[in-house]
């Protein structure tokens, strides 16, 4: 089943075009990984992805008008004046909580779960965002650059979760510096930096 | 709706520095500014309503100033705009709780001071609705002023949609006379009710479409 499709799509800032005419379609179980350098416009084709930036041409179709995307960017979402525990009572119902708990206790956050969310480490903070993630039933997670300041356990684990969510047929789209270790098409954008694929 | 009322209320209440503050100043400068001037009681009443109005302004100004901000800069309206698909709940959502977490405790304020510098009983009922009337109409302008430049400090946009807020000063010094007369109050409040609503139903789709706009 087509999630998703891209068809066309370009980005220019002023005259400088950052992609152009990029296609793609992600259907469920499948994942993306977008590659390229720094400023080669990852970011900015997954918010493109989203909606939340319109492209300077091209169309990008959801097959679902509803589509239910869970995403992790390079900003949290988390509010650093209230403790973990009160993030997560804003995101979750009751029912998501219980599961959100869990994960809370899998990522070792249970201790600071009280403590102000300001005082974490950075990948303290990033386990808690992930949280969003992992407890959110979507048919596309939308992940930037998820794997940074992730210890290896962590790492691992969220290379599971992504393992078992496309085996159950949510569609997954990424940029990563570092390898994912899942198995999904690439695209590769390119730009001054960008490795060979 | 519902779940963002709750989540901002809850928010705001972690957030002492933004509820109180405006309220501590309105009650610093409702209690400082006759301390600063040598007046008589009896002249203090006649104009101590002016002080109020002066003092709304500062305060609604001062409320607003980080009412997007921080969910701008934590990414939480990229976030909320993935289940909304707009900001215009959201955007009505936190005016209501700003209105009534910081709006009508600082309509409160006013009353009851007018009251202790010698507003009759009757009217303090008055000056309250009138108070809370004119920070509906104020937190929603200077939610719009918030929004037009939160990516360059919201202050800046604030103080950019002050001139909006002239309108409503004009407004609410007529109700005044009207309460102090006897005349005309109750076609005043209609006016600012209609207004209010009218600017409540509106506002947020403008705000929302300078959000969207922020985080394109």
């Amino acid at each position: 089943m087509k999630l998703l499709s891209a068809q066309n799509i370009t980005y220019s800032i002023n005259e400088n075009k950052l992609f152009h005419n990029l296609s793609f379609e992600i259907n469920a179980g499948e994942g993306l990984h977008i590659k390229g350098g720094n400023g080669s416009g990852k970011s900015t084709l997954l918010r493109i992805i989203m909606g939340i930036t319109s492209p300077s041409k091209g169309l990008i179709e959801t097959y679902d008008q509803d589509l239910n995307i869970s995403y992790l960017g390079h900003k949290n979402a988390i509010k650093n004046y209230l403790s973990p525990l009160e993030n997560l009572k804003l995101l979750f119902n009751d029912a998501e909580l219980k599961i959100a708990l869990k994960w809370l206790g899998k990522f070792g956050l249970l201790d600071v779960q009280d403590e102000l969310t300001a005082g974490l480490s950075f990948g303290q903070q990033k386990k808690l965002a992930l949280i969003r993630v992992f407890t959110k039933s979507s048919e596309l997670i939308v992940l930037d650059e998820p794997l940074v300041g992730l210890d290896k356990t962590t790492a691992e684990l969220f290379s599971g979760f992504l393992i078992q969510k496309l085996s159950e047929g949510v569609g997954l789209i990424l940029t990563s510096h570092i390898d994912p270790m899942i198995n999904c098409k690439v695209l590769n954008l390119g730009g001054k930096n960008a490795e060979a694929s | 709706m519902l779940r963002l009322v709750k989540a901002e209320s809850f928010k705001l209440s972690k957030k002492l520095k933004s509820w109180l503050g405006p309220l501590l100043i309105m009650v610093l400068v409702l209690i400082a500014f006759p301390l600063s001037i040598d007046i008589s009681q009896f002249d203090l009443d006649k104009f101590y309503f002016s002080i109020i109005i002066v003092s709304l302004l500062m305060t609604s100004f001062v409320a607003t100033e980080g009412m997007f901000e921080e969910d701008f800069e934590d990414g939480s309206l990229e976030q909320e705009f993935l289940i909304e698909k707009d900001f215009y709940k959201l955007v009505l959502s936190k005016i209501f709780v700003y209105v009534c977490l910081i709006g009508i405790p600082i309509a409160f304020i006013g009353a009851l001071f007018s009251f202790a510098n010698g507003v009759a009983i009757g009217s303090f009922a008055k000056v309250f609705l009138l108070l809370s009337l004119s920070n509906l109409l104020l937190f929603n302008l200077f939610a719009f002023g918030n929004a037009l430049s939160i990516n360059k400090g919201a202050m800046l946009g604030v103080l950019s949609s002050l001139p909006l807020a002239l309108p409503v000063i004009i407004l609410l010094g007529t109700a005044v006379r009207s309460i102090q007369f006897g005349d005309g109050f109750a076609a005043i409040i209609t006016l600012m009710i209609g207004v209010g609503l009218v600017m409540s139903a509106i506002m947020p789709l403008i705000i929302s479409a300078a959000l969207k706009t922020h985080i394109d």
